[in-house]
């Protein structure tokens, strides 16, 4: 029932560049972190980690609509976004996010956190305009390497009509301390799915494919 | 953010687009990755202790949703129920230390998926899970991989295969 979906594409850039990477570091003081999720559990443990990270300002939510009129409200620096957020989910708050023309919270990082790792879900992430998948269960490692690669890989975003938001065509060039896989990340799978789960290397790597001619 | 090119043949704008956050986070000043890590880690440690408390809470009310669904009521309300109980579980298991504990929510959360989909219900298939998350909240269980307790993991493929192939 396993399998390795594998875009070949990252793997090489990862471990060329995982030297280059280590040495980077992500400054998170007074950058306003709003990490949405109904769990208040896990909401607080983001929070702890945040904290570990250096970051000063962290507010949550618990429902979508909550984001959004937080969003609506004042300026957020990066979203955290469980993508089974009540009622709306994570991908439609994305859609709305990037596509509400005046609302200077437009361009925002967005970081889908979700447990459904298929890659036909991780490519609607991707298509809603989020900027990463980051898989549950979250290790402190996995959510700081997304951060810091969403802080130091620039991408140029995409105004078409059917589409706003981050360049889907991407290359993943490491993470800092050349963290690929997680052992604990993958997603289990007991029983036919519509799709096999990835873990987070193929998530990331899905990501890249685009640019690689593969998606 | 400015203007970068211009495609008119297809309407497609591409721009480049700096954030607060990219600018802020390339900062000096920042934590390193490591000592970054080793913070974080130890600051969820400290929610350790009363994760016990959490857990036995979650699995509390999970029995209790179980045993009304048992009872009668309204289907669809206590699948939600339930299953909003076991992502829980599942979403932070692994991260408190449970990789076990996230393995049997998550098949409890493809069985509660499966008949929220039209498969038929099966009380047990969904009580033999949350005995099985009762276990793996005693200590000789706690961090225990998946492929350690071969014997539970192939019975709770069982139940979900089950699950599965049994029509509404």
């Amino acid at each position: 029932m396993n399998r390795v979906l594998c875009f070949a594409s990252g793997q090489p850039y990862r471990e060329a560049n995982s030297q280059r990477m280590a040495t980077h570091s992500i400054n998170l003081r007074d950058l306003v972190v709003l990490v949405a999720d109904s769990s208040s559990y896990l909401s607080t443990i983001i929070h702890r980690m945040l904290r570990g990270f250096g970051a000063n300002k962290i507010m949550e939510c618990r429902t979508s609509v909550e984001l959004l009129q937080t969003l609506t409200d004042q300026k957020i620096d990066v979203l955290l976004c469980d993508a089974n957020l009540p009622p709306l989910g994570g991908l439609m708050v994305t859609q709305m996010i990037r596509r509400k023309v005046d609302n200077e919270n437009r361009t925002i990082p967005i970081l889908l956190m979700s447990s459904d790792t298929r890659e036909t879900a991780v490519k609607q992430a991707r298509d809603a305009g989020a900027n990463m998948v980051i898989a549950k269960p979250i290790s402190p490692a996995s959510l700081y390497d997304r951060l810091a690669w969403v802080a130091l890989t620039p991408r140029q975003f995409v105004d078409a009509p059917t589409y706003f938001g981050p360049d889907r065509r991407f290359k993943i060039e490491g993470y800092p301390g050349g963290v690929g896989r997680r052992k604990g990340d993958n997603a289990t799978e007991v029983a036919e799915e519509a799709g096999p789960a990835l873990d987070q290397g193929d998530i990331d790597n899905l990501f890249s494919a685009a640019r690689m001619g593969k998606d | 953010m400015s203007d970068d090119k211009n495609n008119n043949e297809d309407n497609v704008r591409v721009f480049d687009v700096e954030t607060t956050f990219q600018k802020y986070a390339r900062r000096p000043g920042g934590v390193p990755r490591d000592r970054a890590i080793k913070y974080a880690m130890s600051r969820v440690d400290e929610l350790k202790p009363e994760f016990d408390d959490w857990l036995d809470k979650e699995l509390q009310a999970l029995a209790e949703s179980v045993r009304r669904a048992e009872e009668g009521h309204e289907a669809r309300g206590w699948i939600d129920t339930i299953n909003n109980h076991a992502r829980q579980l599942r979403d932070v298991g692994t991260t408190m230390g449970s990789e076990l504990l996230t393995y049997i929510a998550g098949s409890l959360c493809s069985v509660l998926d499966q008949m929220a989909a039209g498969a038929k219900f099966n009380k047990e298939s969904i009580s033999c899970h949350v005995d099985a998350l009762f276990l793996a909240r005693q200590p000789q269980y706690r961090g225990l991989k998946p492929e350690q307790v071969p014997e539970l993991i192939a019975g709770l493929r069982q139940v979900l295969e089950h699950v599965s192939t049994s029509p509404s």
